[in-house]
């Protein structure tokens, strides 16, 4: 009889999930690069790769809030920060890395139908700043609507600062004009649209809460050693609505107390709906996505959720938090900032 | 921009340097906030502390990842200013963003409060950014503090070279007014004969500022900047014993210098008369007894010396072993008695007086009631000084030479006077700058204070050690506290402060540091210098100092011209800035 095998998940009990979770994927996958199903090793980068961004968002509600406005409607609203931004570096190690655009904005989500005037928190003194909060308003009056409002406004411009900077993939067999010059790596799924997006756009999914491979092939993904990846796979979502290329690329050996997919990443790129060929451009990014992703990959005493949170996203996310502002000042500052303006003394 | 993440006091504070923008210790900052009211307070202050490090990364490993492209890090480049001078004196602090910016022109004059010294400052140095550091000659020359004090280890040849800086940048640069002819220097040249050259031109001088200046990016050379010129001293006298052993000429002992140093030495009756014997014993406090003795016989020797002008002493009541010639110029009313002609018959007709006579018991009168033991020990330490004295005091002299080598640092149309003592011994060098210095303050107890004059002397922890009790350490304690009332100014240096008499160290308006021993910069004589200088004076290069003065809270960094004097034989420029060949001309002709 087989010894039963515990092995840990490394990832911190107190994140939501564990880097495996692996419900069964429903959708259709079908092998676009070769029905070989076997490792592939990582090539070098080329040389013409001169810039790789990655991209990450982060969003926080500050304050929620039960608005009434001059006609008597009321309504559940929030006020909320979120902040997106990008780490542009050399992969070939040219120059310094550094971050772009991590610039806050600040919106108070309201219940739709209510009359609200831009909301200026006045500063306390002339060398802080102020804090000045969008209006914009939720789809529905559900309590978790201003939440899901902001976290809709942060993938978008994520997506958006994902797209601005990316060379374009031509999905079209005979144009392959335009050199992968520029890469981008986006925390997490590509959310929206699909090809038409376009864009050498790489989300990476560090966690495995699908899995997406059938039985028989799963094994490969123990097998792979760091910088090896799977084929790519053309994939198809349950829905139908979303198309992606995808593959799993292996950052690091797993100790032998994790479980054996501990160091793997399933990477995406956007996909036309029908799988008739692979484009170049995706091949080219395939390849060098372990070379890529090696170098990038975080070490474990520094960062618990390596090797899977690069190194450049771990200084992104400190960035972005940093550029919302302490959130204990800002509760603060909101408080008085009501206080001030609709407190007894503002009636009188 | 003052730092927001470390606290901003009103003195000191840290800011931020952008990026393009560079600061390094000593540079002199401005920062202005605003109050509430709108009223703006400015702070002036020095920087003591500079640091660069990333910023956003936590682990010191991180700086691979940095530095190959992949983790995005600033640089955090700050710097801490400590602050010299608020204007207007509103103890705010400055806000966190205020701009600080490098103190320049009328900024740099308020950071150095020169606005408060007026016509009364003298360039006492340049900055490192080439501007001219002001000292407040009120703070030299007395009127509001005085005395110069220069501490620094030795071998980095720095504490002469400066207090000569500073004395001719005095001197020349118009601070004194109409009164600069006045002003005079007394320098005791204790080491080497590097001193007897200040009224040479030094042939370097030219070639070595030109370096200087191409090095520090200076747009003119430094002389020029401080609009001093680049020229030896005027108006010197050389003053230098008389060689040993040469009974009959007078002939200054020095090696390098052929001419123009005039020989000094004091006859035997002005020894007594002006009552030099207590500056003979440096150790006076040996035993109470002692000092009881070197005064009565002082006395004694003052009243012999009464009613006559020879250089030399009669005596009647002593008849020396060998026997004495008759000179051929013998007085009629001297008849009778024995000449004292040298100084060690001086001491034979001593010794006779309180322990031959009467068989043994001493003249009763000059003995007092002393023990012979005390009187033996008295004898015995004019003895060990004899040899050293003997060439100093001399009765063998005719009356016009006595008048002509008595040394005059206030002989008229001299300004800087010179006086050699390093071939001297340790007694008779105490001896010399004892007597000089008595002599000169008893003279400015009598004329007052006009005409400063500036005293150099080197090694002040011999002439005034901390412990210990001696005449010549009076004299200095005299000058230090009631010397600037007078307008006599210590410019003293040494090793080490720390020992020094305190009293003479502490009355030093302005106090110089050169390179020091880390050891000796955490004693408490120098706690005028904050934390960060202290240990940045052990790596302080030959011509930069630190300089202290009451009118800037801290102490400024400043180098000095090369000497533009000569101060070794082979530094004199021979051919007075002409060409080699000119001169050749002059001597074929």
């Amino acid at each position: 009889m087989a010894r039963m095998r515990i092995r840990l998940d490394p990832w911190p009990v107190d994140l939501e999930g564990g880097q495996l979770t692996l419900a069964p994927f429903q959708g259709d996958l079908i092998d676009i690069e070769t029905p070989r199903w076997a490792a592939i090793p990582a090539r070098p980068l080329p040389q013409g790769l001169r810039r790789v961004y990655v991209v990450d968002g982060k969003r926080r509600m500050e304050s929620r809030v039960f608005l009434e406005d001059a006609h008597g409607s009321a309504g559940m609203g929030g006020f909320g920060a979120f902040v997106v931004g990008a780490v542009s570096l050399c992969p070939h190690g040219t120059r310094p890395a550094e971050l772009l655009d991590v610039r806050a904005q600040r919106v108070l989500a309201h219940a739709p139908d209510l009359l609200v005037n831009p909301t200026q928190l006045s500063p306390r003194d002339p060398h802080t700043g102020q804090l000045l909060y969008t209006p914009v308003a939720t789809e529905g009056s559900d309590p978790l609507a201003p939440l899901h409002r902001l976290q809709a406004l942060m993938l978008n411009a994520e997506q958006d600062l994902s797209h601005a900077y990316a060379s374009s993939v031509p999905f079209d067999e005979t144009d392959d004009t335009e050199p992968l010059t520029a890469l981008t790596l986006q925390d997490g799924t590509l959310r929206r649209g699909g090809a038409t997006l376009g864009g050498a756009v790489v989300g990476y999914v560090k966690t495995m809460q699908t899995q997406y491979l059938p039985p028989d092939r799963v094994g490969l993904l123990s097998g792979l050693k760091p910088g090896e990846r799977t084929p790519i796979l053309h994939m198809k979502s349950e829905t139908g609505r979303s198309t992606r290329f995808t593959w799993y690329v292996r950052l690091c050996e797993a100790a032998f107390y994790q479980h054996p997919m501990s160091g793997v990443m399933r990477l995406e790129m956007y996909a036309p709906p029908e799988p008739d060929f692979l484009p170049r451009t995706v091949r080219e990014v395939a390849n060098l996505s372990g070379t890529l992703l090696c170098r990038l990959g975080s070490a474990p005493h520094k960062d618990p959720r390596a090797p899977q949170n690069l190194i450049p996203t771990a200084a992104l996310e400190q960035a972005m938090t940093r550029a919302m502002g302490s959130a204990d000042l800002i509760t603060r500052r909101i408080r008085a900032h009501i206080a001030a303006a609709y407190g007894q003394e503002a009636v009188a | 921009m003052v730092l927001g993440t470390q606290d901003v006091t009103p003195v000191s504070f840290w800011f931020a340097v952008l990026p393009g923008a560079s600061v390094q210790l000593d540079d002199l900052v401005v920062v202005g906030t605003r109050k509430p009211d709108g009223a703006e307070v400015r702070f002036y202050g020095i920087v003591d502390h500079v640091r660069t490090r990333h910023e956003g990364v936590t682990f010191d490993s991180d700086v691979q990842d940095v530095v190959a492209g992949l983790l995005p890090a600033s640089v955090s480049y700050a710097a801490r200013v400590l602050v010299t001078r608020v204007h207007p004196e509103n103890f705010i602090p400055p806000q966190p963003g205020d701009a600080v910016r490098h103190a320049r022109d009328a900024d740099l004059r308020m950071a150095l409060s020169a606005d408060k010294m007026g016509d009364k400052a003298f360039p006492g140095g340049l900055l490192a950014d080439g501007q001219v550091m002001p000292i407040n000659y009120r703070f030299v020359n007395g009127e509001n503090g005085g005395h110069i004090n220069i501490s620094g280890i030795s071998g980095v040849a720095t504490k002469t070279s400066f207090a000569l800086f500073l004395l001719h940048s005095i001197f020349r640069s118009g601070v004194m007014g109409a009164s600069a002819s006045a002003g005079r220097a007394l320098i005791f040249n204790v080491k080497g004969e590097d001193l007897l050259f200040l009224d040479q031109p030094n042939r370097d001088v030219t070639a070595r500022e030109a370096d200087a200046q191409a090095q520090k990016g200076l747009p003119r050379s430094r002389y020029a900047l401080m609009g001093l010129p680049a020229e030896p001293f005027r108006d010197v006298q050389f003053l230098a014993p008389p060689r040993p052993g040469s009974s009959g000429t007078i002939v200054a002992h020095v090696e390098q210098r052929a001419s123009g140093v005039t020989p000094f030495l004091y006859s035997l009756r002005e020894f007594c008369l002006r009552r030099m014997l207590p500056y003979v014993f440096v150790d006076r406090d040996a035993s109470v007894n002692l000092g009881f003795v070197i005064g009565s016989i002082e006395e004694r020797l003052y009243r012999l010396a009464q009613g006559a002008d020879t250089p030399y002493l009669t005596v009647e009541d002593w008849q020396p072993d060998t026997e004495q010639l008759l000179d051929e110029d013998v007085r009629f009313d001297e008849m009778g008695g024995v000449r004292l002609s040298t100084f060690a018959q001086l001491v034979a007709y001593l010794e006779y007086k309180l322990l031959d006579a009467n068989d043994g018991e001493g003249d009763r009168r000059w003995v007092g009631k002393q023990a012979p033991a005390t009187l033996q020990a008295f004898i015995r330490r004019l003895r060990g000084v004899q040899k050293h004295l003997t060439p100093l005091v001399r009765g063998d002299i005719t009356v016009t030479q006595a008048a002509q080598y008595r040394p005059d640092p206030l002989k008229a149309g001299v300004q800087t006077t010179v006086v050699d003592i390093h071939t001297l011994s340790a007694t008779a060098q105490m001896f010399v700058v004892g007597v000089l210095l008595r002599d000169l303050f008893e003279h400015k107890e009598r004329v007052g204070r006009q005409d400063t004059v500036f005293v150099v002397l080197d090694e002040l922890n011999k002439y005034a050690p901390r412990d210990g009790d001696s005449p010549i350490k009076d004299v200095l304690l005299d000058i230090a506290e009631r010397g600037r009332s007078l307008g006599i100014i210590l410019i003293g240096a040494q090793q080490t402060a720390s020992e020094v008499e305190r009293r003479i160290v502490s009355n030093a308006a302005v106090r110089v540091v050169g390179r020091l021993d880390l050891a000796e910069a955490e004693r408490p004589e120098y706690r005028f210098l904050p934390q960060s200088f202290r240990a940045r004076a052990g790596i302080l290069q030959p011509g930069t100092m630190l300089v202290s003065q009451p009118d800037v809270p801290n102490p400024v960094l400043v180098n000095y011209p090369f000497p533009a004097w000569a101060t070794r034989k082979d530094e004199v420029d021979d051919l007075q800035g002409r060409a080699a060949q000119e001169v050749g001309e002059d001597w074929l002709r």
